[in-house]
């Protein structure tokens, strides 16, 4: 009985990031990352919702020296506190640092990079192969 | 009698496969070559492998007609100011106190447990055999395996990117070099294979917000500028670290530097050290199988 209902817990966990991967595919990210159409809680939500998976993955994405995590974490802290803009804060090289964005801007960066980047992973599952001498890549 | 025939049969199969786990990877080895010597072959092809670069350029800054071995130069094996400067910078190079510092490092420490790195490492020549697949371990580069070394004699690991251990690795790449030692990669197992395999789909795989794969700069651009860089193909990317690069000033391992264009693609960088850094620069290392070992040097 224990045995079964490990096997049914791990075979759960599996089915539970494959299904974020799945879910993350069908979106259309113009649509979920909208912030004038869903409002900024929800579009962090989608943000808060996917990136785990993609850090799971090693895909997170990451720019201007921001880690999407980064770009959540801030960007909910600026909408509870009902601020037009976002300081996030980050570090380089042991420093620490900190970049300001419009809160809306922040919250649909951070929805978008999260989505795509598990987008991408699919993507790529189809499309590397198209790259490599000798295998889809003729020349 | 049928039995035994059978057996053997079945037998010699197993052997053969045995044999043959690194079938895929020879196959990408020798069509990689087959291409960067296609690519910069003549200039005739040119238009077609570089339709963005101008025309004077191909002309005038262009070496052609690049074997193999010549592409562990990276762009200075086809980029002709570049490789002026190179060999300006190489007359007095910047890293031999760090292959000085490197010896004493593997002649001198003494561990915690007595022993030192002689007794990890007896023969120093072996900057042409990592990364390793290693059974329980996975794959194991250079710098994995001197950190095990560390830590198996009760020490702290050290920096996989630069200071003590880019100058440890500088020894042994300057004592392979000094015994004419070649890149020699062995995929002999299936997970072996495997991990291979996961390291090349990595490679090819585009990543970051900026959608680029390791590939897209280095196979199908290699040759193409960014940022007034000339860019270097995959072939013999691994043959010449550590690299003293000019604008680190300073020496890093390879693992420095692929995290370094793993960020420029946009993308939380990977560990050094972790399962996916190790794969992938396993399979950046078989691409170069049979080149001669040739750090450490210098590069922008
Ligand atoms: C946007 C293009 C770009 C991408 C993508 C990219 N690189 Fe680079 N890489 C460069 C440039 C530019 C240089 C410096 C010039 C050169 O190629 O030597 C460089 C240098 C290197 C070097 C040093 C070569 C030498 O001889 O010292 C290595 C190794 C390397 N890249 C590996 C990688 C790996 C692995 C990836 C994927 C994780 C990658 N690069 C992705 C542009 C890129």
């Amino acid at each position: 009985m224990k045995k079964i209902v490990l096997a049914a817990v791990a075979f759960g966990v599996t089915l539970g990031s494959a299904n974020l991967l799945e879910e993350a595919v069908k979106l259309d990210v113009k649509k979920v990352c909208d912030v004038k159409t869903n409002g900024l809680e929800k579009v962090i939500g989608v943000a808060e919702k996917f990136n785990p998976e993609a850090i799971k993955l090693g895909v997170e994405f990451k720019r201007l020296g921001i880690r999407n995590r980064e770009y959540i974490k801030y960007t909910k802290e600026a909408i509870k506190k009902k601020q037009k803009e976002a300081v996030i804060k980050y570090k380089e090289k042991g420093k620490e640092k900190s970049q300001t964005f419009p809160t809306d801007y922040a919250a649909w960066r951070a929805c978008t990079f999260a989505i795509r980047a598990l987008q991408q992973v699919k993507e790529a599952e189809e499309t590397w192969r198209l790259a490599v001498p000798g295998d889809g890549f003729k020349f | 009698m049928k039995k035994i025939v059978i057996a053997s049969v079945v037998g010699s199969i197993a052997f053969l496969n045995g044999a043959n786990f690194n079938e895929e990877a020879e196959k990408d080895r020798k069509a990689l070559i087959a291409y960067f010597e296609k690519k910069f072959a003549d200039k005739k092809n040119a238009a077609l492998y570089f339709p963005y670069t101008p025309k004077e350029e191909l002309e005038n800054n262009f070496r052609w007609g690049i074997k193999w071995e010549e592409f562990r130069l990276g762009s200075y094996a086809f980029n002709k100011t570049g490789r002026a400067q190179y060999e300006e910078m190489n007359e007095f190079p910047p890293y031999e106190d760090n292959i000085e510092a490197g010896k004493e490092l593997y002649e001198k420490t003494k561990f915690k447990s007595g022993k030192s790195f002689k007794d990890c490492f007896p023969d120093p020549a072996i900057a042409g055999d990592y990364p390793k697949y290693i059974k329980g371990k996975g794959v194991v580069t250079l710098g994995g395996a001197i950190n095990n070394c560390l830590v198996e004699n009760g020490e702290k690991p050290w920096n996989m990117n630069k200071g003590k251990m880019a100058d440890l690795q500088a020894y042994f790449a300057a004592t392979s070099r000094e015994k004419g030692k070649k890149i020699n990669i062995v995929i002999d197992s299936k997970e072996a294979a495997e991990a291979y395999a996961r390291g090349k789909k990595a490679y090819y795989s585009q990543r970051g917000y900026l959608k680029l794969s390791c590939a897209t700069c280095h196979v199908q651009g290699a040759g193409q500028r960014v940022r007034n860089e000339y860019m270097s193909p995959l072939l013999g990317h691994v043959t010449h670290f550590p690299v003293y690069r000019l604008k680190w000033e300073a020496l890093g391992t390879l693992e420095r530097r692929v995290k370094g264009c793993n960020k420029d693609q946009g993308e939380t960088p990977h560990k050094p050290g972790s399962q996916w850094m190790n794969e992938l620069a396993y399979f950046m290392a078989y691409m170069s199988n049979g080149l001669p070992v040739d750090g450490p040097d210098i590069r922008k």
